[in-house]
């Protein structure tokens, strides 16, 4: 359980899309001018990598990983369908986007009024199809930590998209200089919230602190326990 | 993707006509997908801080926009529009696993050190804008030209990110050492010059860009946005 | 044109001919890139275990002659499998145990694991090289450690990782933090499994238990520190048996 909050944690801060991997810019980018639209956005896509994650992870496990065949007999262990899997990823995204734009247009019409317009657009944000990535890359080894990972994730780029927005919606006060304008001091901007937002990488996750009976979590874990409080924040020095 | 699409008259004319020429040139500077037309940021920032990353994924994502603009632009007149936008995505993603394949078949480390990033050309809005806006109202050849020339103004931003970032954050050129060596302390190192590890740092790369757009913008007025 | 591109029926037809088209492409590419792909995952891995022992640009040993270089100098009817209490087992090629899984495996019963264990010749002299997987500060970290034929000493090392920071925590492929390992000791007198300990203040050198650590990329440090200290138990166990 702890190993789940951490990785929710982590994706959240430490492994933001926006400010680690730079995912979904486009959208965050074009979409971030007001906070109200940027709530907007940044909600739907914790909606969707939430579903579409999970979904992936079980495509990913029982469909393309090499031997995830066996569950249909022995005989089928040995396929490797790993290649198809960015194309799989993507129409599951795709569908799954259009499956849900319908039902909440069908049950919440409210909620379909504060999301609709953003839920076509979400389809090609290059975070929802990183989430469903970085999760094969990683191998998360249930589909509870998955789901926590995509959740956090979805979080983290909803903070990111709110704060660009409203710092945009300050900065349009302010004196830039007319070539900086718009895009250039967003991008510098998102540039200097990343280098802040590296500073939680230090972050020492309490994964060090496993109970002695689970020996074998030592094994994914970096941190030593005798690492005082104080230390655990290592901004400096990475 | 909200862009009108642009026609390109092309009956008879030469193949590299005027007209097929701008096709190229401009999205190289006026008109570049990065900077200009904000498309594409998304999969690319976190590999500049090599150059031969930069370029391998540069030249792949080239690939990927001429290809599927061409493929596009030939089936452009049978496409259903219902189903437009999930069969751009199924042949841009055939032909990203095409080169996510040969990739590691050919150049494994360097396949490895880019890892998810190859997969996420996918959602490379470049490639999406320009299918949309260009390839399916156009004829193949200026198709090709267009997603050449868009592919290339992409590859070429990376590269200047990727030289200004391998050669003051790491002291390096395409793995090179060109400043001497840091933890000998040789040639520049000698006298005290430090590489800037700030520049290795994935947020620097927004910053770059941040300012070649500003440099740019000041070059040429018309590109300024009034808030 | 003479047929509706919007009925229904061509709609289906269109998405099923793609869906066959693009399948069939890139299954046949898949297959036949299959092998090469395959091949430059084992020679990476050949590549890793030989680093540890020798300087591969030095001995021009490249991804072209890995196979060839690497039967010459590792003796696979020698290398063998432990398990966690340092037993040997029988049956199970050293080569094909992935150490990563092994460690990553939730549903594997810590005690059940394989460890592999290499054994090559360098200069005339027998080696051991334990391959070892751990987690720096952005994702994992891996290497192989040599070990002398007096099977305690560190004489020789590689790291890898995925992620780290550039000029900081990647350092710890260089040879100056390597330099940190070698003559180190894994176990004391008596066979016991010496714990290292990763410092910032240089005194490393020459103690048996400190090792000098990245100034900048402690945590990287630390990742190896604990990877050393984890990944080298069952080995020393099982050296212990031999003596």
């Amino acid at each position: 359980m702890q190993e789940t909050l951490s990785i929710f944690v982590k994706a959240i801060f430490s492994e933001n899309m926006i400010f680690a991997y730079f995912l979904g810019m486009c959208s965050y980018l074009a979409v971030s001018k007001t906070v109200k639209t940027a709530v907007g956005l940044g909600a739907a896509v914790i909606f969707v990598l939430t579903v579409t994650v999970p979904v992936n992870y079980l495509l990913e496990n029982y469909l393309l990983k090499p031997g995830a065949l066996s569950w249909m007999g022995e005989e089928y262990a040995q396929y490797d369908l790993s290649f198809l899997s960015f194309i799989m990823f993507i129409a599951v995204v795709a569908s799954i986007v259009q499956l849900v734009e319908m039902l909440v247009e069908k049950f919440a019409p409210a909620l379909y009024g504060a999301l609709g317009i953003f839920l076509p657009l979400i389809a090609v944000n290059c975070s929802i199809l990183g989430g469903a990535l970085f999760m094969q890359e990683r191998q998360y080894s249930t589909i509870l930590d998955a789901t926590a990972f995509a959740f956090g994730s979805g979080i983290g780029w909803f903070i990111a998209i709110v704060a660009i927005a409203a710092i945009r919606e300050k900065i349009r006060y302010s004196h830039v200089p007319a070539p900086l304008r718009g895009l250039g001091i967003t991008f510098i901007l998102t540039g200097l919230m990343g280098v802040a937002f590296m500073s939680f990488g230090g972050i020492n996750y309490g994964e060090g602190k496993e109970k002695s009976d689970k020996k074998d979590k030592t094994s994914e874990v970096h941190s030593t326990p005798s690492k005082t409080q104080t230390s655990q924040i290592e901004v400096t020095n990475q | 993707m909200s862009e009108t699409v642009e026609k390109v008259k092309a009956p008879g004319e030469p193949l590299f006509s005027k007209k097929n020429r701008k096709l190229i040139t401009d999205p190289l500077t006026d008109n570049n997908p990065v900077t200009v037309q904000v498309l594409g940021i998304c999969s690319a920032l976190a590999i500049t801080v090599q150059v031969n990353q930069a370029i391998v994924m540069g030249l792949s994502v080239i690939f990927v926009t001429m290809m599927g603009n061409v493929v596009i632009s030939m089936l452009r007149n049978i496409i259903p529009s219902r189903i437009r936008i999930i069969v751009q995505l199924v042949i841009v993603a055939a032909l990203v696993i095409i080169v996510d394949q040969i990739l590691a078949a050919f150049l494994p480390d360097l396949s490895e050190k880019l890892s998810v990033f190859v997969g996420l050309i996918i959602t490379n809005c470049i490639i999406m804008g320009r299918l949309e806006a260009f390839a399916m109202g156009n004829k193949p050849w200026p198709s090709l030209l267009d997603g050449f020339g868009n592919g290339l103004g992409y590859a070429g931003l990376l590269f200047i990110v990727a030289v200004v970032r391998e050669l003051l954050g790491s002291g390096s050129l395409f793995g090179f050492k060109i400043f001497g060596d840091s933890i000998e302390k040789t040639g520049l190192y000698s006298v005290g010059y430090v590489n800037n590890n700030l520049l290795v740092l994935p947020p620097m790369a927004l910053i770059i860009v941040g300012i070649i757009i500003w440099v740019q913008r000041s070059r040429n007025k018309a590109l300024i946005e009034d808030h | 044109m003479a047929f509706n591109k919007e009925s229904n029926g061509f709609t289906f037809g269109f998405a099923i001919a793609l869906v066959v088209v693009v399948g069939a492409a890139l299954a046949i590419l898949a297959t036949s890139l299959r092998g090469t792909i395959a091949k430059n995952g084992e020679d990476k891995k050949r590549l890793d275990i030989l680093s540890a022992f020798i300087d591969l640009d030095q001995e021009k040993i490249n991804r072209k002659n890995a196979e060839a270089e690497f039967s010459k100098r590792v003796d696979m009817t020698q290398s063998l499998v432990i398990d966690a209490e340092g037993n040997v087992v029988e049956g199970k090629d050293p080569f094909e145990v992935d150490i990563k899984k092994e460690y990553k495996d939730k549903n594997l019963d810590p005690s059940k694991r394989s460890f592999p264990l290499f054994v090559a010749e360098k200069d005339g002299e027998k080696v051991y090289v334990i391959p070892v997987v751990g987690k720096g500060l952005w994702g994992p970290i891996w290497g192989n450690v040599c070990i002398a034929a007096d099977k305690r000493t560190i004489t020789g090392a590689s790291f890898g990782h995925k992620g780290e920071t550039p000029g900081l925590g990647a350092e710890i492929t260089q040879k100056y933090f390597i330099n940190g390992w070698i003559d180190k000791k894994i176990s004391d007198d008596s066979g016991n499994p010496i714990t290292f300990k990763i410092v910032k203040d240089g005194t490393g050198k020459g103690d048996a238990v400190k090792v000098d650590g990245i100034s900048g990329g402690t945590i990287t440090s630390k990742g190896v520190e604990e990877m050393i200290n984890r990944c080298m138990q069952p080995y020393v166990k099982y050296f212990s048996t031999l003596n």
